[in-house]
């Protein structure tokens, strides 16, 4: 009887054995396929690339710099030797290989064409390490008299600024202005509102439309880098990961640029003439751009001088909620879309 | 089965709204418009580091600070055996490094360190003389181009240890201020006392200056930290200012320190 029970358990558990066996076979063959289906779409986080260096298959600079971006580059995919070691059979799967849709416009034995490098539309697999902390000791200087000079300190005369709204020539704060112009057309923008909060009324009708100078751009390219790191101080060129942390893959949307106080005019002659640091007080200290979540601006920064018009303003709004009339929405700094929000400890504490 | 209940209470505690409590915060400025002398002097783009506690609360850390020695510009460049134009070229406009600013045509007719990296960065990219200037400092020595940023960088981790500044802030160069934001205070406290200093000394003309102050910081109103320097014999109230000649390096007589 015992030995009955025990040839049926021995049954079971090769039934089962069996069974997984052939669902992990089934499921390789099917992931097998998704990777095949996927080689249109590289990525840089699969554990094979991970393995590589970055000068494994990319070239600094490429053969195309002199002709793309006039200064040492990198304008274009690696090439087909940098893929055919591991993806030999990758290239000719089919007439029309999914693989070779990664760098080439046009798929085919004849197709040279390739898509813009880096592609415009694909999703990126990293995120930019740059620490403005070290960047502004580095540029930093010693002190003489900011009337006795005719810029500010810290500076690299490669950016420039939009004209003023005033006859003083503006000072140029380089150490910021290497890599954050003012803007010759309006950017894409968006008011930015603190999670969690709930508006007290409807945005009133608002008209307000910032000018192309309340804003300073970014660096998207290697332009601003190379000048210095191209080969020295550390990160360098060819330290691809001293710039770009991989991150998950996510889709360029653009840059839109988000504010508070989207009425803030950065050329506006009383803030163009301060230091970038007057207002950015944390920027000197920042290591990481991640942990950078906007221009952060504190509002304390804005009261050492708006103190009157904003203890106005608030003043109204707390009237009006007194009253009980439709709140008063504050509009000196905000359009109404953040006007209309009840006021944020920052402001509460002022 | 109490214990049990107990243990889940606890579990719930930190999501119930009543358990939050508002950290109270304070902001405190460093003020760089120093009185030296007759003269008033602006002390910008200076860095200042901030740590909890007060003199006697840090008082290893004074002691490492009192104690430090940094070398200066022209005794680091000096040491490097610099030419007189690449050092002329720092102290004209009072640069740390040649980061600092615009290396145009003259400089690099004119300083034999950039007219060698000049020529190197033509060679090398691709005979733009655009891109060679801009680039210059790529085909610097390195010693020349960042060694006195490292050299700083390791005289300041050999002050702190393991001890790490809360926070650190620059002066700007218009309003010559450094500002510390968002300082806890500890609940029910009045106030939290907190020291200030910029750890490596600051060159003003002939001398160099190190601060080390303490400053109470209360949620009710920024506090306003004024670097002054002794007068005299009178110290300067809750600050250790240490002030030092500058050794003068010159051609052929550089000093280490």
């Amino acid at each position: 009887m015992q030995g009955g029970n025990l040839l049926s358990e021995m049954r079971r558990l090769l039934n089962i054995a069996l069974l997984t066996l052939i669902a992990v076979i089934f499921a390789g063959h099917w992931a097998f396929d998704v990777d095949a289906q996927n080689r249109g779409r590289f990525s840089h986080s699969t554990a094979q690339h991970k393995k590589l260096n970055c000068s494994a298959c990319h070239k600094i600079p490429t053969s195309n710099w002199a002709s793309t971006s006039g200064f040492p580059d990198v304008q274009d995919y690696p090439g087909h030797a940098s893929c055919v070691s591991c993806h030999r059979q990758d290239f000719f799967r089919g007439n029309q290989p999914a693989f070779c849709g990664v760098c080439h416009s046009v798929v085919g034995p004849r197709g040279k064409a390739r898509f813009p490098f880096p592609h415009p539309t694909r999703n990126s697999d990293f995120s930019t390490i740059f620490p403005h902390n070290v960047h502004q000791d580095v540029i930093a200087e010693f002190a003489p008299p900011r009337d006795e000079r005719p810029y500010a300190v810290a500076h690299f005369v490669m950016a420039s600024f939009s004209p003023l709204r005033n006859d003083d020539p503006p000072p140029t704060f380089n150490n910021c202005a290497i890599c954050h112009e003012t803007v010759s057309k309006t950017p894409r923008h968006a008011v930015r509102i603190s999670p969690g909060m709930k508006p007290l009324t409807d945005a009133a009708a608002e008209t307000f439309e910032p000018k192309a100078g309340f804003f300073k751009d970014m660096p998207t390219g290697h332009a601003a880098c190379f000048t210095c790191h191209y080969q020295g101080p550390k990160p360098t060129a060819t330290d691809c990961a001293g710039c770009h942390g991989l991150t998950a893959s996510t889709p360029k949307t653009g840059v839109v640029f988000k504010r508070y106080s989207i009425k803030f005019d950065h050329l506006q002659k009383e803030h163009s003439t301060r230091d970038c640091m007057t207002c950015h007080v944390r920027i000197s200290q920042n290591a990481d751009l991640k942990t950078l979540k906007d221009a952060d601006v504190p509002f304390i920064t804005c009261v050492q001088c708006h103190n009157d018009k904003i203890s106005e303003e608030m003043g109204k709004r707390v009237e009006s909620l007194t009253n009980n009339q439709a709140p008063f929405q504050c509009v000196y700094c905000h359009s109404t879309a953040v006007g209309r929000f009840p006021l944020p400890p920052s402001h509460e504490k002022r | 089965m109490r214990g049990v209940l107990f243990i889940i209470f606890l579990l719930l505690l930190p999501v119930s709204p009543c358990s939050v409590f508002a950290q109270e915060t304070g902001a405190l400025d460093v003020t760089g418009r120093v009185r030296i002398g007759k003269a008033q002097e602006k002390i910008v783009r200076k860095r200042f580091y901030l740590f909890k506690g007060g003199l006697t609360a840090n008082k290893d850390l004074v002691e490492r600070i009192k104690n430090s020695q940094s070398t200066t510009r022209d005794c680091f460049y000096c040491g490097l055996k610099a030419s007189s134009e690449y050092i002329n070229w720092l102290r004209a406009e009072d640069c740390e490094s040649p980061y600092c600013r615009e290396i145009t045509e003259a400089d690099v007719a004119k300083v034999p360190e950039f007219q060698a990296a000049y020529t190197k960065s033509l060679r090398q990219y691709g005979n733009r003389p655009a891109v060679a200037r801009k680039w210059l400092t790529t085909n610097l020595a390195p010693e020349l181009r960042d060694g006195f940023y490292r050299s700083h960088k390791a005289d300041l981790a050999k002050v702190l240890g393991d001890q790490k500044p809360l926070q650190s802030s620059m002066t700007d160069s218009v309003s010559v201020r450094a500002t510390f934001i968002d300082l806890p205070i500890a609940a029910g406290a009045k106030n939290e006392t907190y020291l200030i200093s910029n750890i490596l000394p600051i060159v003003i003309k002939d001398k160099s200056y190190i601060w080390i102050c303490e400053a109470d910081v209360n949620s009710a109103k920024r506090t306003n930290l004024v670097l002054q320097v002794p007068d005299g014999d009178k110290p300067v109230r809750r600050c250790e200012v240490i002030v030092r000649d500058v050794p003068q390096c010159k051609e052929g007589t550089c000093s280490a320190k």
